[in-house]
């Protein structure tokens, strides 16, 4: 099949910026590029050309970082390539533009976060989209649920494909490659001798490492000789510096048990902490889809603390790959676990290997890769069979697929299951409507502009890995009440001649923090990283 | 993408001198000037946002002085602010024009940013130090509010708006709360925190039924009337952005402008003036307001709204919340006098809103 995958506007792929779903596309084309003709729609970056060709698959990439360009973009090339299947990752509100530019393909959706949710999607665009679409994989069961909760209609589409790991990359401390970057990292941190609890994650209030820090100041009787080891980018870069990070930067600084900050660094690297570590915590106070790092953890062989939120634990074995904290608020049950497991080496070492275990057997790309291959096959057969996308009666249309499945290579009974179909399609089926109307405008609210300083909410993909900036959270940067700003152009008193302006144009002045420019006080914001302008006179 | 150079932050630590701009981007500004019909004779830098990729220059050219900005935020941002100020001058609305290119366009895009160019207003001064001088900004600020009611900002941009905002912000602040006391806590023995501790439990109280009440007020159905109803408010307003000339008031940077609810922008001039005053005056406020109400009338739901922002701990949260930042310089002597201010003004703060609740009916006193 000719096949269309539709990344997200924000981060480009291959992910040389890291982010989960890039990750993921990355994880999975190598093998499903061997039998289909795979095409890989997404964002441009100045780094990576617009168009190209690597190892048999077709690059194209469009500008985004806005959904509404980037939709521009992709209807435009959908509208000039014909493709057999699209599959698009994470951005429900594409569907709709993408059926009307390629009105014969079939449409496929991945969900990797809660974009269906009322603030994200208005629910005709919703469930023009649910129409429209032959599948919905989600990451995790608990994603289906939530697009289940708002749209019971879509239940019949839903399938979960949990993700994957680079099982070769990612290794045990209790491998030869494993002890090999352990010692490594551990020699140049100087952390030879301690206990490693890592957190690996975006920093913001929503995956909440904060908790962490007040949890190992717990610790320190007890454990003496434990680090708090937190990847995560945006730690030393001004832009983009959230108040949540300035926050957490700031009771690090007083913790009474190390806490060494990474700050950014790349997904190609990011294997060798999970080696290096003792004790994988995830600390997420939101209702997290399913974060990558479980994986990953498991992978590297580590004990893992996760939160009782989101899709987490669909993925652990209490007691066994590792410990479950209920209230994610609290300090002291994280503190309870992490003490329990930094005290018992031997059964961190069992839960890492069971976790191990799981990762090969569960969640490796090949497993992945199967499961998508499966859902694409299945397509191929409707589209074979002529079979119209059926919204309402799933069931039914699982049950002939598996016939067709079983016939598909049998041109002689091709007939006869179409026939055979024909004759269940008692109901009439949801066909390719004509399109009424283009897709609803959305609003976009920012919560990035000088007065807001909300953290950005995880609503994105790239949560677990951490990221490089992308500019919406360049702009995003401190973003606090302007009030204290002086801007606007310098106050000069009416009478003031403008040879005086102009000399004083010539020998700048700067506005100190302690000068006062009027009777309400304004002076230079005291914040350094705030996005003011320096006034000259 | 563009082949071309990126604008990016530079001289973050300052090593090349207060004022520096690196030679590709005064370069990019001799390209962008060639977009554009008249000459310019000076090019002076007034202001920088170097560590976010933003600069101010102020032009003399054939055509009159002129200012030229690269906005620090992305072009689909920015875009957003530059349409909101053409809209305003097309309403009348005393702010800067955008001046065209020569092609017509409003901006140039050069280095991943916008560029514009827009009349400089000269001389303009700030209003003076009275009551009268609270009157002209506030009634200012009204007219600025009345006109960018209908705009319709551009399909392709990123809508800035914190009209459905309030609540999360609200919320945030309470959050906040909780850091502030860690931190105070950890960095007990600088000079501000321990009365910011001590004053936490009152401005948490506040902030909680701030909260409240914005939830259980006519906020939501105010908001529901949409972005284009309101229009937009300044976000940054007070004497340096709105400033006198020989024809009137003048309403100056507009780059964070957002749609919101208009009173947002007098609650933060009334916080500002009270704080300056030392203590809460009825006649200033009642003043101010009246400024307001004559040219942008304020319904009494809003004006419900507005008093529930008012009782919101936000002169408390403004002067402590940098703390985060960096704890060892921003809990020192000066906020520790400013938080004792901020608790003096409480003294007076309450019977002036209660007196504003009971007088206030219709834009007008009772």
């Amino acid at each position: 099949m000719k096949v269309l995958i539709i990344c997200t506007e924000k981060l480009p792929v291959p992910p040389v910026l890291g982010g989960a779903i890039q990750t993921y596309i990355a994880g999975v084309v190598p093998v499903l590029k061997e039998k289909h003709s795979v095409t890989i729609l997404g964002v441009n970056d100045p780094s990576l050309p617009d168009e190209e060709m690597i190892d048999g698959i077709n690059y194209v990439r469009v500008p985004g970082k806005l959904l509404e360009i980037y939709r521009d973009g992709v209807k435009e090339y959908v509208k000039n390539n014909r493709f057999d299947l699209i599959h698009i990752f994470n951005r429900p509100r594409l569907v709709p533009a993408v059926r009307e530019a390629a009105p014969d393909a079939r449409l496929i959706l991945s969900m990797h976060n809660d974009m269906f949710k009322r603030e994200k999607i208005d629910s005709e665009t919703a469930n023009r989209a649910i129409e429209e679409l032959d599948k919905i994989i989600t990451i995790s069961d608990y994603i289906g649920h939530t697009i289940k909760e708002l749209y019971p209609q879509a239940e019949a589409k839903l399938q979960t494909i949990y993700s994957g790991v680079d099982l070769d990359r990612f290794v045990p401390a209790y491998t030869a490659k494993g002890k090999k970057l352990s010692r490594q990292v551990r020699e140049e941190h100087d952390l030879t001798f301690k206990k490693i609890v890592l957190f690996a994650g975006r920093l913001s209030p929503n995956k909440g490492p904060d908790v962490l820090v007040r949890a190992m100041r717990l610790l320190q009787k007890e454990h003496p000789d434990a680090v708090l080891v937190i990847v995560g980018s945006k730690w030393f870069s001004q832009e983009g510096l959230t108040d949540y990070i300035a926050y957490l930067r700031a009771i690090a600084a007083r913790s009474p048990i190390p806490v060494i900050t990474t700050g950014f660094i790349s997904p190609a690297e990011i294997h060798r902490w999970f080696a290096a570590a003792d004790v994988f915590v995830c600390t997420s106070r939101w209702q997290e889809p399913l974060a990558r790092v479980h994986y990953e953890a498991m992978a590297a062989g580590l004990p893992i603390i996760t939160t009782n939120r989101g899709g987490n634990t669909e993925v652990m074995e209490e007691g066994k790959n590792g410990l479950i904290v209920n209230n994610a608020e609290d300090p002291e049950e994280f503190a309870r676990h992490l003490s329990h497991l930094l005290s018992d080496s031997s059964r961190r070492r069992k839960m890492g290997e069971y976790g191990r275990m799981l990762a090969e057997k569960n969640y490796n790309w090949n497993r992945v890769v199967s499961d998508i291959s499966g859902v694409w096959d299945e397509i191929e057969v409707k589209i074979n069979n002529n079979i119209p996308i059926t919204a309402q009666y799933g069931e039914k249309q699982e049950l002939i697929i598996t016939e067709e499945i079983i016939t598909f290579n049998d041109s002689a009974s091709e007939e006869t299951v179409k026939v055979e179909y024909e004759e269940k399609e008692l109901e009439p089926a949801v066909q390719f409507e004509e399109k009424q109307e283009l897709v609803t405008e959305e609003i976009i609210n920012i919560n990035d502009t000088a007065d807001e300083e909300t953290d950005k909410m995880p609503t994105e993909e790239k949560d677990p890995v951490p990221v490089v900036q992308t500019a919406e959270e360049a702009d995003k940067s401190p973003k606090e009440e302007k009030d204290q700003v002086p801007a606007g152009q310098p106050a000069e008193g009416a009478e003031v001649d403008s040879t005086k302006i102009n000399e004083e144009i010539v020998k700048p002045v700067k506005r100190g923090k302690d000068h006062v420019l009027n009777r309400l006080g304004k002076t230079f914001p005291k914040n350094p990283y705030y996005p003011h302008f320096k006034w000259v006179r | 993408m563009s082949e071309e150079q990126q604008i990016t932050p530079w001289n973050i630590d300052g090593a090349l001198g207060e004022w520096y701009v690196p030679l590709y981007i005064e370069n990019m500004a001799d390209e962008v000037l060639c977009h554009y019909n008249f000459t310019t004779t000076t090019r002076t830098v007034m202001a920088l946002k170097n560590e976010f990729g933003g600069l101010i220059w102020k032009l003399e050219t054939d055509d009159g002085p002129k200012s030229l900005k690269i906005l620090h935020r992305p072009p689909v941002r920015s875009l957003f602010s530059i349409a909101a100020q053409e809209y305003l001058v097309k309403k009348g609305a005393k702010v800067p024009e955008v001046i065209k290119t020569k092609q017509g366009e409003s901006f140039v895009n050069k280095g991943e940013k916008l560029w514009f160019v827009a009349e400089w207003i000269d001389p303009l001064w700030q209003v003076s130090d009275d009551l009268n001088g609270a009157k002209l900004l506030s009634g200012a600020i009204a007219d600025f509010h009345e006109r960018s009611k209908g705009f319709v900002p551009p399909e392709r941009c990123v809508k800035s708006s914190r009209l459905k905002r309030w609540p999360k912000k609200y919320a945030k602040i309470i959050t906040k709360m909780n850091w502030f006391r860690e931190i105070t806590e950890l960095y007990g023995e600088m000079p501000a925190s321990q009365v910011i501790q001590e004053s936490l439990p009152i401005f948490e109280i506040q902030a909680v039924n701030a909260h409240e009440k914005l939830l259980s007020s006519p906020y939501r159905k105010l908001a529901d009337r949409g972005d284009k109803a309101w229009g937009l408010a300044h976000q940054d307003y007070g004497s340096s952005n709105g400033q006198q000339s020989s024809d009137g008031m003048w309403i100056i940077d507009l780059d964070g402008v957002a749609f919101d609810l208009p009173v947002r922008d007098m609650r933060k001039l009334i916080d500002e003036y009270m704080y300056n005053l030392g203590y809460w005056d009825l006649e200033w406020v009642m003043g101010m307001l009246e400024a307001y109400d004559e040219v942008n009338p304020i319904e009494d739901e809003l004006f419900e709204v507005l008093l529930i922002d008012m009782s919101h701990p936000n002169l408390f949260y403004k002067h402590v919340k940098e703390m985060v930042y960096e704890p060892e310089a921003f809990l020192d002597a000066e906020v520790k006098a400013e938080v004792e201010r901020v608790l003096q003004l409480e003294e007076t703060k309450w019977a002036v809103i209660a007196e504003l609740r009971k007088e206030w009916k219709g834009g007008k006193r009772r």
